[in-house]
């Protein structure tokens, strides 16, 4: 009778402490992933650099789930450098789409070519506070029309993706993909 | 046995359990927010600050970049039509139709995510590269040994997910309204 409640207590004890190191478990992994997308893309190359990402295949085991039809560039950015100018060229009729996404892998905004004017993408990419700074500055008569999108993190990457029609067309649209600017403007005082 | 003792066990076992069932919940699951229809799973939150804390936990992990809503909207079958897990060594046939999209595409893909290599050297069929008949229908036969018209090959003896990718779709929001029907369905023909 003594070993029934001394096993049971402890089978009870065993689920109590499960269950608790279960949420921990899955409530810190986000903030623990040191190999996450932003981690590898890390290790491609310095900021503000257009790095082309390759072709989704066998043998490239970086980033899982890539479409083999779907050709890929980012760039990484801090915004603690002052904010970012983001242009890339968006023919018509060929679907191409922006990204933006934090260091933690949210994404904040994202639009497609439909969305892009005159044939092209442009976006500033600022924190909160250079937002309140670049407003402050203009005049309300003649608001700016520029795009301008608020990330939540001071670190994220910017990405392009480029579809490709046929095999054939896959550099094609490597190319296009590959043309995403990312330049920091200078942090005006 | 004394309670230093029995605290001692009930810890050991329970921090075993706890990490064990994390583990296999970030590498089976999909989230919960995944919304299921038919064979095919989507998560429509992947990639929003809106993800369940599952979601984001297991994309973390695997490194994946989801799509963004404006962008499009991912759907992975690890089972055909009828529940069944996809089989290497089955013959599939996928179709007639899919949701409405500016582009869409379907991959064969191993558990982790990455194409599996094939002598044909095709892991992904476009909607834009498809034989279609009269009515606008497809279908693309899902196998290891080649097949006329749309073949998408099962490279090796392992299990495999399809992916279909809808770019530019009215869907990638709402996953949840697609109709089971709009969906490729995924049948399986016959086995070895």
């Amino acid at each position: 009778m003594r070993l029934v409640f001394d096993l049971a207590t402890i089978a009870l004890g065993a689920a109590l402490t499960a269950g608790l190191v279960h949420i921990v478990a899955i409530l810190i992994v986000p903030l623990y992933a040191s190999n996450d997308a932003f981690a590898r893309l890390s290790a491609l190359g310095p900021i503000n650099a257009t790095i082309v990402l390759p072709q989704a295949a066998p043998n490239a085991r970086l980033i899982p789930f890539g479409d083999p039809a779907v050709a890929a560039a980012f760039c990484r950015y801090d915004l603690r450098n002052g904010p970012l100018r983001v242009t890339a060229p968006a023919p018509r009729y060929e679907y191409s789409s922006l990204s933006f996404h934090t260091s933690r892998g949210g994404i904040f905004y994202a639009l497609t070519d439909r969305a892009a004017t005159q044939g092209k993408f442009e976006a500033l990419v600022v924190t909160d506070e250079q937002l309140r700074a670049i407003t402050a500055r203009e005049s309300e008569d003649e608001p700016s029309q520029e795009l301008r999108i608020v990330s939540p993190t001071s670190e994220g990457f910017v990405m392009m993706r480029a579809f490709s029609e046929a095999p054939s067309l896959y550099g094609a649209a490597q190319t296009r993909a590959n043309a995403l600017r990312c330049q920091p403007e200078a942090p005006q005082s | 046995m004394d309670p230093v003792t029995k605290a001692l066990i009930a810890a050991a076992i329970g921090l075993a359990a706890g990490l064990w069932s994390s583990e296999s919940a970030l590498r089976v699951t999909s989230g919960l927010d995944a919304t299921r229809i038919g064979a095919w799973t989507a998560s429509v939150d992947a990639g929003t600050p809106d993800a369940d804390p599952y979601t984001r936990a297991s994309i973390e992990r695997s490194g994946e970049i989801p799509l963004a809503l404006g962008e499009g909207l991912q759907l992975v079958a690890r089972v055909d039509d009828a529940g069944v897990a996809l089989d290497p060594r089955c013959v599939y046939r996928v179709g007639a139709k899919a949701p409405a999209a500016r582009y869409w595409t379907l991959g064969l893909v191993d558990r982790r995510g990455f194409p599996i290599d094939n002598a044909a050297k095709r892991s992904v069929f476009r909607s834009s590269e498809l034989l279609r008949d009269e009515k606008g229908e497809f279908s693309i036969v899902v196998s290891a040994s080649a097949r006329a018209g749309n073949w998408l090959p099962i490279g090796a003896r392992q299990r495999f997910y399809l992916v279909l990718r809808l770019y530019d779709s009215p869907f990638s929001a709402t996953a949840a309204a697609i109709d089971k029907d709009a969906l490729p369905r995924i049948v399986k023909e016959s086995c070895k």
